[in-house]
């Protein structure tokens, strides 16, 4: 079944089976709530019952099976927790390798991206910037990517949802998450946490290419760049 | 006594009145034209949802920035203005003092104080809507720097900001802290004060009980966001930076200081709700409550592990993620309680030998509906997961799931169940079972196909979806659509519920004084019951749930009956 | 009806009032613990605060603290007073504790008169145009904190002003042990903020 929009993250499937099996254990449990709170309904109708038994429910034989109840519940928590942990660690720390990395702002109401310059390095002059509506950043395929998230003004949150990433950018902080895209395509980020009037417009694109396409397209920004600061 | 009764004057009676019971119905009916604005709202947004760009039946074209104000104040109205006065401060004025056997609360002028500063609050939120720029329209949650400045000019003078939408909107939710804070303080000194001869600990109603303890975590919690109010007020008008990161503030320290309180704020919502099915379930099944004592050590557990879970509103806001576990472990834990509470009232019902009454219909509703709130409360608490639902329509209808079952559910049950003791009428039955299907299938086809939306990625307190190709797609648009038409359903089979409310209030059948057969104190009043309740004050013999107990032929033996 | 609230019987002997006081000072303490502890993590993160907090006055600081702590001594004279029905004492002491309370405020106005003269101000405009923005949040804390707690300073005067009025016509006694309690958290929480505001330098 398909609820989940297309995964083109190496963890996306991570979150999506952490899904699947929180919902076997909820809806196993809520079903058989249900079932618990329905049956009497039927089997203890006023017309089929002469009196009520007293059972006051205080007594440690009575209510040993919602002790069990309890502890079951209890098991299969501590199961979800073990089982969603490595996902988080996965996507909240940051992997070894960086192959390429970018700063991204979020300000009223674009998404603001930065690529290091041809020194291959951030926060220096030659940094390249583009703030325009409906831009694309650019990102190589299979790759780690590295993305420093700021915020100008209010909070806003990066949100793409085909990898399942999302964080809030903070003014007065940098947060780094990564992505290792998986496909190629054209993707939206969308800003998650309100911010305004413009928070329903606010959406750009991550487009994914392989390596050549995407040397291909540094050249040419930077090409474009130095024309554009040689004037 | 019955001089006292006589004199007084209308306005005394009526308005200005100091009866418990007069004022627990101001609470509630303003509760409930508050929810007729949040629903109206919710109706103009919905539409909007489905319909974007459509021009609103009864309203007319509706804005980016007003979409963003009519969910903030749809979210503050239903949150603070309808749950928190029916729900604590009008079932609270209702039961606590009859429930326990006294004749009024322990500070009456106390009492009606905190109702008019509860109104001026109201007020202050409707009028936020007139003032120029519009109420605020930064989310419920308030999160500076939009709430500080972002969406306004910066640098206001004094008297400009004190009356912008964010400020008014911050004012009204502090007026309204401190009038529950006062009612709070009356509540807890009567319960502990004013028993009946007899009434020990445990003989004291859950409904008391739980509503006690809610408004324990609520004092509990509530204190650092009254500063965290101030502090972003002065923010807006004094041009101070407590929250403003280029001035060395931290706006993530807002956000804990909200959710330190918000949190316990929804069990604040929920726990009078579990009050009300406690009362409900044992009269309904004709056997005791089970495990009284410990489904109220149980919800003392839930309360205490309720303060520190905050933080799973903010796995991804930037917070250590080493703490975030901690916080994912806490919430999810929290479920251990809640499963015992839920389980012990369904295990009530074994063995009972059970009526369908219309109280009893909007409590086994409130359970199945909250299930999936509680349930998806799970997924949410596991931070992995919720690092893609957070913000989502998820979310939306997690929350909604938890919210209306506990708001209005209880409400209704607690509604069928005591308004024969309350206004001394009977309601009408056809009447309250179409109003509770109505209400009980259009909820679910509202919020439940939002769930589906918030999994395919849509994400909240957006006015168009029409820029993102990738989410504006079928079925989710079907989706909006059935919502929203679902939605307006749920509205307009309301007006069965008020039609029956006033008819049955105006000539309904005359209600006994024990209708349901109850053990409870309050059917022991007349009804309605005069001014100072009991003809003299009982005496307690034993617990409130003793339902066909074996020292009697009667299926029921009411808390007074001398043994 | 008086004959029927005789009729219930409190169970626990904690006079009514007593009790919601005591649970109004729980929820004052939350109040002034959250602000407390926002100003204490900003603390810890801008050791450059230090450079701030050398202008508060030390010295006025601590006479406040003993004033306070006198008129904390006095109102509990005054409450032995009205255990005893002594009318004239429980007047005297509790207008000493009044006293105890203006000179507070005469000695607080004072210190806020020289900081806002040295351009230390809620909002600090001085600091923020010479760029020390981190520097004038430390005097939006000092000022919100000791604000606050200057108007409990006054809150508390009036409980014990009308306290006194109903003492003197020998009612309520009750009242001043109450107006008592008010006035002992008034001072803990000053015990609070003056090694935070003051000493830590
Ligand atoms: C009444 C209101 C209410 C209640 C009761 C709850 C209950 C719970 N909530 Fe919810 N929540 C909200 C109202 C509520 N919530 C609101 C308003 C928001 C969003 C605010 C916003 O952002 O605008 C929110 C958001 C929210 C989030 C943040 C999501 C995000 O923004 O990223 C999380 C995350 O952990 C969460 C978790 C939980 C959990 C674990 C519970 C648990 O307490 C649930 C426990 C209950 C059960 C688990 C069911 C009972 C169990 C049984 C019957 C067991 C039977 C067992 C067997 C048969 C074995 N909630
Ligand atoms: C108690 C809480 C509560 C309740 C009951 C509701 C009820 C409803 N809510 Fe709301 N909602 C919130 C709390 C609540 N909501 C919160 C906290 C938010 C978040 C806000 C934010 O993002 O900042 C939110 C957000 C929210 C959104 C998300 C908006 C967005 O993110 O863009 C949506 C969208 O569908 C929605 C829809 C609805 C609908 C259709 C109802 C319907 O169920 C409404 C039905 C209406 C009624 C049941 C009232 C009927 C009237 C009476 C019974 C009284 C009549 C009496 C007299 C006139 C005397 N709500
Ligand atoms: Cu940026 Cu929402
Ligand atoms: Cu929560």
């Amino acid at each position: 079944m398909n609820i989940f929009p297309e995964n083109v993250s190496t963890y996306g499937q991570g979150i999506d089976q952490l899904f699947w099996l929180i919902l076997v254990f909820a809806g196993t449990a809520f079903f058989i709530s249900l079932f618990i709170l329905l049956y009497p309904l039927y089997k203890n109708h006023h017309s089929r019952v002469k009196r009520a038994s007293y059972i006051t429910g205080e007594k440690k034989s009575q209510f040993f099976l919602v002790a069990v109840a309890m502890c079951i519940l209890a098991l299969s928590d501590f199961i979800i927790l073990f089982a969603e942990h490595d996902t988080w660690e996965t996507i909240e720390s940051l992997p070894k390798v960086k192959d390429v990395e970018y700063i991204v702002i979020g300000r009223q109401w674009n998404w603001a991206f930065t690529y290091p310059g041809p020194d291959g390095k951030l926060g220096t002059s030659d940094d390249v910037v583009i703030d325009a509506p409906d831009s694309e950043l650019h990102v190589p395929l299979n790759k780690n990517a590295f993305f420093h998230l700021k915020a100008k003004d209010v909070v806003h949150s990066f949100f793409v949802i085909n990898t399942r990433l999302k964080q809030d950018c903070v003014p007065g902080r940098t947060i780094t998450r990564w992505i290792n895209f998986t496909k190629q395509g054209k993707y939206d980020i969308s800003c998650a946490e309100i911010c305004g009037v413009g928070h329903t417009r606010m959406r750009n694109f991550i487009v994914v290419e392989s390596q050549e396409k995407y040397n291909h397209y540094i050249d040419s920004l930077y090409k474009q760049h130095s024309a554009v600061a040689g004037n | 006594m019955s001089n006292t009764v006589h004199s007084q004057s209308f306005l005394r009676k009526y308005i200005f009145s100091t009866d418990h019971k007069t004022i627990g119905a101001q609470y509630t009916i303003t509760g409930l034209v508050m929810a007729a604005l949040g629903g109206f709202l919710a109706y103009v947004f919905r539409y909007n949802l489905a319909f974007p760009g459509d021009a609103i039946p009864l309203f007319g074209e509706l804005t980016a920035s007003q979409y963003n104000t009519f969910i903030t104040c749809h979210g503050m109205i239903m949150v603070f203005w309808v749950g928190m006065p029916i729900l604590v401060a009008g079932l609270g004025n209702f039961l606590i003092p009859i429930m326990i056997g006294t004749d009024d609360m322990a500070f009456p002028k106390l009492n009606m104080m905190s109702y008019w500063i509860f109104l001026f609050s109201a007020i202050v939120l409707v009028i936020s809507f007139f003032v120029p720029g519009g109420a605020f329209g930064g989310g419920w949650t308030l999160y500076p720097p939009l709430s500080a400045n972002g969406y306004l000019n910066p640098n206001p003078s004094f008297f400009k900001a004190l009356f912008y939408g964010n400020s008014l909107m911050i004012i009204s939710v502090a007026l309204e802290f401190t009038s529950l804070l006062m009612g709070g303080i009356n509540f807890i000194v009567t319960t502990i004060n004013r028993r009946a001869p007899g009434m020990t600990p445990w003989r004291i109603p859950l409904a008391v009980w739980m509503i006690n303890i809610a408004t324990v975590i609520f004092m509990f919690s509530v204190g650092p966001l009254i500063a965290g109010a101030f502090m972003l007020l002065f923010d807006i008008v004094l041009g101070s930076g407590f929250f403003d990161p280029s001035r060395g503030g931290d706006p993530i320290l807002f956000q804990h200081l909200f959710w330190f309180f918000g949190h316990p704020e929804v069990y604040v919502l929920l726990l009078p709700a579990l009050g009300v099915l406690g009362e409900i379930f044992p009269v309904f099944a004709r056997k005791p409550l089970f495990a009284y004592k410990i489904i109220v050590y149980l919800t003392i557990v839930a309360a205490i592990l309720s303060v520190v879970v905050w933080a799973h509103h903010q796995f991804i806001a930037g917070i250590d993620p080493r703490m975030a576990t901690f916080f994912s472990v806490a919430t999810i834990l929290i479920s251990i309680p809640f499963s015992g509470i839920f389980l012990a009232f369904m295990a009530t019902l074994w063995g009972g030998k059970i009526r369908i009454e219309l109280p009893m219909i909007w409590a086994l509703g409130f359970i199945g509906l909250f299930l999936v709130g509680g349930f998806t409360g799970l997924f949410l608490g596991s931070n992995a997961f919720d690092i893609y639902a957070h913000d989502t329509y998820f979310i939306v209808a997690h929350f909604h799931y938890t919210l209306f079952p506990s708001i209005f559910f209880g409400f209704f049950a607690a509604f069928y169940y005591w308004f024969p003791k309350f206004t001394g009428k009977e309601l009408n039955k056809t009447l309250g079972y179409i109003h509770f299907w109505g209400t009980f299938i259009f909820f679910n086809f509202v919020f439940f196909p939002l769930f589906f939306n918030g999994l395919g990625g849509q994400h909240r307190r957006i006015f168009n979806y029409g820029m993102f190709d990738s989410i504006n797609i079928e079925p989710y648009i079907t989706f909006e659509k059935i919502a929203t038409i679902s939605a307006i359903c749920l509205i307009s089979i309301q007006i069965v519920f008020i039609f029956n409310f006033i008819m049955s209030w105006m000539s309904g059948k005359k209600a006994a004084r024990n209708p349901w057969q109850a053990n409870t104190l309050e059917w022991l009043a007349g009804s309605p019951p005069p001014h100072g309740n009991f003809d003299n004050i009982p005496t307690v013999y034993r617990g409130p749930y003793e339902y066909s107990a074996p020292e009697t032929d009667a299926d029921y033996l009411p808390q007074n009956v001398q043994p | 009806m008086e004959n029927q609230r005789s009729l219930s019987v409190p169970i626990l002997r904690v006079p009514q009032g007593r009790m919601a006081m005591w649970m109004l000072i729980a929820g004052e303490l939350m109040i002034f613990g959250g602000l407390i502890a926002c100003y204490v993590l900003y603390r810890l993160r801008f050791p450059e605060w230090a450079d701030q907090a050398v202008h508060t006055n030390t010295l006025i600081g601590a006479i406040n603290t003993i004033v306070l702590l006198t008129s904390s001594f006095t109102v509990v004279k005054a409450h032995e007073a009205a255990n005893k029905l002594d009318i004239g004492k429980v007047t005297l002491w509790l207008s000493a504790s009044i006293g105890g309370g203006l000179l507070f405020l005469v000695f607080k106005s004072i210190e806020y008169s020289t900081e806002i003269g040295h351009g230390f101000t809620f909002a600090s405009p001085t600091l923020q145009t010479s760029g020390d923005t981190i520097g004038s949040l430390f005097w939006s804390f000092y000022f919100f904190l000791t604000g606050l707690h200057g108007l409990h300073v006054i809150v508390g005067m009036i409980i014990m002003f009308l306290a006194l009025l109903n003492a003197r016509k020998g009612q309520k006694l009750y009242r001043v042990e109450l107006a008592g309690m008010y006035w002992h958290m008034v001072d803990l929480i000053w015990i609070f903020l003056f090694p935070l505001l003051y000493i830590a330098k």
